[in-house]
């Protein structure tokens, strides 16, 4: 079966001055539809190859195609999610949900009627009006999910974006999230620096360790979808957990963390 | 407030209701004002000193409404304050937005800036007033000049310490550098900007008296040194109230501004706003509950 | 009462993100700064502008060789209003932050001061200088007294807001290891609010200048606020000129003498003094250990 080759990179990396390399060498393809999580501990370069296919830092070397065209800045078609929801306190939701229109000066009723049903999807009804501050982190989070959403892109970059809830809120927007990106049209990548996290949300878990920050193993999780919680206690499930627990203790023997 | 921190003896005192609340204000003033009063009369204090609050509301009094004397003095003053806040305001923000916007022209005019903030205004005053003459230009230089310096500083540490993640999110939705300053910078730096108005209001109306005190022919300041060194003192306590209502007056009007502008960041005015937005909405895309 | 403003000028002093190297920095002002001189110097010797207004710099550094050195008399002036801003400074420091230390201690007395301290801080206070001049004299005693009001409302609010700073949790490790209040006021709420305070008192010394000289403006026999309204007066412009070039000279020196008292004293807010303090009492504990 051919697939759609969406985003590749050879040989890629990324050296910010002469003794941090936060990539080397990252070599990787990912197909269309897809959902990769990387995954690693604190400084393995995962938000920086991140950042790297977005657009928003530039490579040192190596290649990185994304829809076989050189990633020269940030595109229309890669929409980002960070850790922090980062909403304007001065907009209520729909007009955070519309930044990304009135940005590209395309604010009108259609674009209005699709931040609206943006905000029902992530399940914000009755809140569309409400500001920043009125909200709790996970709504906030919905909030810069439906704006991401808003953009239309389809290959959504998303930064440990609920790292900063707490485990119940983060496990049931993981499931919204699946729900929503299911399907061939919507690539996804997922950081995170939670193991069962990465295995839960991907079809392939990338494993990088740090310094110099490498993709040390690519991983296809053979689970079935749609995934459900119950999944995290079956032997199948830590099977894979104990896989990217041994890749990082080999790499990262005696190191402090 | 931790338990620490109170008073033993009177900690009943917060659960007062407000009605109880003013009238414990109000009995405090009595006393205080009662005593004062009660001093001048029996000759404790010295009148020519201290006047009685009595005279000095009398004083008052006949300021307003008999003589009407007072309203010239305050309308020149406010004027001139006034003029010297927009003046000292708009090269303030102005040069802070230019060197937001241009790091060059900020490289060359950092270290004036740090010159600048050192020298206290005041200091100028025989300058601005040998320039400027002995009208209400001179006035209006000086409030210019003391209260250009805060919403200088305040706008240009607002503008550029933005939240870098808020940064990375226009850059990474493609904005130009126009809609980063006009949906970013400026209600980031809303807050703290107006801070620094709060304060040029202040300096503004200080710098004013003092000009008037140097050398003026009108205006409430000089209406109160006139007063004092003629040692007439309810006029010159009446004359200070009459300042300390100007500043009031201003402090309402700063407190209003930053209730309106600043509605984020109080949850009533939140919920006016939002539902104000609402139901703009509403009336421009019909009832959404159908979709 | 709050502290709004959180800017200083620090943040877009000659650091390098906002001038280049430090080194390229001076050597690029110091050329300029030379070049304005020169187109100054000629514009007055062709007839450009007027000596009375801006008088010629070679003008200007002979003033400063006289008053300094042929005639010395700003020494005098210089210790003066020195003297009374320090002075005034430190009674209105002490004022202040006793003052807020007992509204802090005491809820009751925080409610009853409320609306005397939003009306002083409404009142311009520097409005004050003629009724002070009169009670007190042409002597110092006026001009360390309008210091003095001047410069009290910083410490006071700062001092409020960082001891109020302390946190809960704080409290409670206290609490639960039995401190009592004297403890706790002295070990916990003190260094907590030293960083703040210490802004406060800053901004005191600024202020208290700006007093002492606006009281001496109003009248004095003496210091620099009246030396350089005579050379003004007189048009003396240079020697005026020179007058507030020392001013802001040492207050500049000021500015920068208590910054790094400041540094010293908040030890743990800087890596460096934090290293060394470590090391030093690493050193002390094992002596006494016999280690």
């Amino acid at each position: 079966m051919a697939e759609d080759i969406v985003i590749s990179g050879s040989g890629l990396g990324k050296q910010f001055n002469e003794t941090v390399i936060a990539v080397e060498d990252a070599n990787f393809t990912i197909p269309r539809g897809s959902f990769i999580s990387l995954v690693g501990p604190s400084g393995c370069g995962k938000s920086t190859l991140l950042r790297l296919i977005s657009g928003l830092i530039e490579k040192s070397g190596g290649d990185l195609l994304v829809r076989n065209a050189e990633v020269e800045g940030p595109r229309s078609d890669i929409g980002m999610m960070f850790q922090k929801a980062v909403l304007l306190d001065w907009r209520t939701s729909i007009e955070n949900v519309l930044l990304p229109d009135e940005i590209r000066g395309t604010v009108d009723q259609d674009a209005k009627k699709r931040a609206w049903d943006h905000l029902q999807l992530v399940g914000l009804k009755d809140f569309e009006f409400s500001f920043p501050r009125q909200l709790s982190g996970g709504m906030q989070q919905r909030v810069a999910l439906a704006r991401l959403l808003q953009t239309g892109a389809d290959i959504m970059l998303l930064d440990e974006p609920f790292g900063a809830l707490d485990e119940f809120t983060r496990e049931r927007l993981n499931d919204e999230l699946l729900r929503i990106v299911e399907g061939p049209d919507i690539t996804t990548i997922f950081v995170t620096h939670n193991i069962q996290e990465a295995i839960y949300l991907a079809d392939q878990v990338f494993v990088m360790t740090p310094r110099p920050g490498r993709i040390a193993a690519q991983i296809k999780i053979d689970l079935p979808t749609p995934r459900h919680i119950d999944m995290l206690t079956t032997p199948e499930f830590n099977k894979y957990v104990q896989e990217v627990r041994d890749v990082l203790a080999g790499h990262l023997d005696g190191q402090p963390l | 407030m931790s338990d620490i921190g109170s008073d033993g003896v009177l900690a009943g005192v917060k659960e007062l209701t407000p009605v109880q609340k003013t009238l414990a204000h109000g009995l405090v003033f009595l006393i205080l004002f009662g005593g004062w009063e009660f001093g001048a009369r029996a000759g404790y204090v010295n009148e020519l000193i201290m006047p009685a609050p009595t005279s000095i509301a009398y004083r008052l009094y006949e300021m307003f409404f008999v003589t009407g004397s007072i309203y010239w003095h305050y309308i020149i003053t406010m004027y001139e304050a006034t003029m010297g806040f927009i003046i000292g305001v708009s090269i303030g923000m102005g040069l802070a937005i230019t060197a937001a916007i241009s790091p060059v022209f900020r490289r060359y005019w950092a270290p004036y800036a740090v010159v600048f903030n050192v020298t206290p205004g005041i200091a100028v005053t025989p300058f601005i007033i040998a320039w400027f003459g002995f009208g209400w230009s001179s006035k209006i230089a000086l409030a210019a000049l003391v209260c250009f310096f805060p919403p200088f500083i305040n706008t240009l540490t607002g503008l550029l310490n933005i939240d870098k993640d808020a940064t990375e999110l226009f850059r990474s939705l493609g904005s130009t550098k126009k809609q980063y300053f006009q949906k970013c910078q400026i209600p980031s730096a809303l807050p703290i900007i107006i801070a620094g108005l709060k304060l040029a209001m202040t300096g503004a109306l200080i710098g004013t008296i003092v000009a008037q005190f140097f050398s003026a022919s009108e205006g409430v300041g000089i209406l109160m040194q006139r007063f004092a060194f003629r040692l007439n003192m309810d006029g010159s306590f009446a004359a200070l109230i009459v300042m300390s209502l100007m500043g009031l007056s201003l402090f309402t009007l700063m407190e209003y501004m930053d209730y309106k502008v600043l509605y984020w960041r109080r949850h009533s005015r939140m919920e006016e706003v939002g539902a104000k937005r609402k139901r703009k909405w509403m009336k421009e895309m019909g009832d959404m509950s159908q979709a | 009462m709050s502290n709004d403003q959180e800017a200083s000028v620090s943040n877009i002093e000659l650091n390098s993100q906002y001038t280049g190297t430090l080194g390229g920095a001076v050597i690029r002002h110091t050329l300029i700064f030379f070049v304005i001189m020169f187109i100054w110097e000629m514009a007055n010797r062709t007839g450009f502008s007027n000596p009375l207004l801006l008088p010629r710099p070679t003008d200007i550094v002979a003033s400063i060789w006289k008053i300094y050195v042929t005639q010395g008399n700003v020494w005098y002036h210089l210790w003066v209003t020195f003297q009374e801003a320090m002075l005034g400074c430190l009674v209105g420091t002490v004022i202040g932050i006793a003052l807020a230390v007992a509204a802090v201690l005491s809820d009751t007395f925080r409610q009853f001061l409320k609306p005397y301290i939003i009306i002083v801080e409404a009142t311009p206070r520097i409005a004050v200088g003629p009724i002070f001049v009169t009670w007190f004299g042409f002597g110092m005693s006026s001009k360390v007294a309008l210091a003095a009001l001047v410069c009290f409302f910083a410490p006071f609010v700062n001092t409020i807001t960082g001891l109020l700073g302390v946190q809960e949790e704080s409290y409670e490790l206290f609490r639960s290891l039995g401190a009592n209040r004297r403890q706790v006021f002295w070990r916990l709420m003190i260094p907590t609010a030293l960083p703040t305070m210490n802004a406060g008192l800053k901004l005191a010394v600024g202020s208290a200048f700006g007093g002492a000289l606006v009281a001496e403006f109003i009248s004095a026999q003496a210091g620099m606020g009246i030396l350089m309204a005579r050379y003004t007066m007189s048009l003396n412009m240079p020697s005026a000129f020179a007058g507030l070039l020392s001013i802001t000279l040492y207050g500049f020196l000021l500015f920068r003498t208590m910054e790094v008292i400041d540094r010293r004293v908040l030890y743990w807010l800087d890596d460096d003094l934090m290293a060394k303090k470590s090391a030093k009492r690493a050193i002390k504990f094992r002596q006494e250990l016999g280690l």
